[in-house]
């Protein structure tokens, strides 16, 4: 092995490294209990999970697909999906900021933001 | 190492073969689970055709096949949402490639391989935040970039291994 492909290799490591510190660094911000669910940008609904009582289902029919979407307490989820993939749904609960739930053949986003909303 | 020219009847079915490859290496990886719940985390297995193609033939030889595969793609996997991020992923990919194919060593081309793949994820990244209006899914580029990373040093020496047997069959 030549010392260019070490170099390379090192490179390499040292990026995937630093990478996968900066994932987990931005999944742990537990930040926010205000959901946002938006398709193409547009926002659909809100939805403050700290003030959620009981869980409850939301369809979300768009132009590209259905999603049903699972809010319960501190907790929002997509349980189903007709997308091919279905990364949604394996993707798991959101329960506070960091990474964002995506739907991209949906053109589907749940953020989790900050703030209190009136109401 | 220079090819042995091929005349343009032999250029032409080289291209349609490996665009076909590439089409059908597309829609078995569309078929697999995905490895981790994370969008556009992917094997990315159809640019191992791409990158033999601009080795054997050429940048614009490499471009058409490119070009094809994903409209054809779309076509198949019928999926129009999503051809706006392959194209663009596929764009920036392939520019990243035609200029480090000139400065990096064959013998390494998994390293342009690797950068070409982290710029494929990078063009998705930026096409899907500007198709859903959500800057806040920057998030996702330290994991798309160490992604592309990995997957694309083995899909870079996959095309290592491709090319040294398609030059083998022809002496």
């Amino acid at each position: 092995m030549d010392k260019k492909t070490k170099i390379w290799i090192l490179v390499f490591v040292l990026l995937c490294a630093v990478g996968v510190g900066a994932f987990l660094l931005l999944r742990g911000d537990r930040e926010g209990t205000v959901a946002v669910i938006s398709v193409d940008g547009e926002e659909l609904d809100r939805i403050d999970l700290s003030r959620v009582k009981e869980p409850y289902d939301i369809e979300v029919h768009t132009g590209y697909g259905r999603n049903l979407v699972h809010v319960e307490p501190g907790a929002i989820s997509v349980t189903e999906a007709d997308c091919p993939d279905r990364i949604c749904v394996s993707m798991g609960r959101l329960q506070g900021g960091g990474i964002p739930i995506v739907c991209m053949p949906h053109h589907l986003i749940i953020t989790i933001e900050g703030g209190e909303i009136d109401g | 190492m220079a090819e042995p020219p091929r005349s343009g009847t032999q250029k032409l079915t080289l291209m349609a073969l490996l665009t076909a490859m590439a089409l059908g290496i597309f829609m078995l990886e569309a078929q697999l689970p995905s490895p981790v719940p994370i969008p556009g985390v992917k094997l990315g297995l159809a640019n191992i055709i791409t990158l033999t193609a601009m080795l054997l033939l050429g940048r614009k030889e490499a471009g058409a096949v490119l070009a094809v595969r994903i409209l054809m793609s779309a076509m198949f996997a019928g999926s129009p949402s999503t051809l706006i991020f392959s194209a663009v992923g596929g764009t920036f990919a392939y520019l990243v490639m035609c200029v480090l194919t000139a400065l990096i060593p064959e013998k390494r081309l998994w390293v342009t391989s690797a950068i070409a793949a982290v710029a494929h994820n990078a063009g998705q990244l930026l096409a899907s935040i500007w198709v859903v209006k959500t800057p806040t899914l920057w998030v996702y580029a330290p994991i798309l970039a160490v992604s592309g990373l990995i997957t694309g040093v083995f899909t870079g020496l996959a095309a290592m291994y491709l090319i040294r047997a398609l030059r083998r069959l022809r002496r």
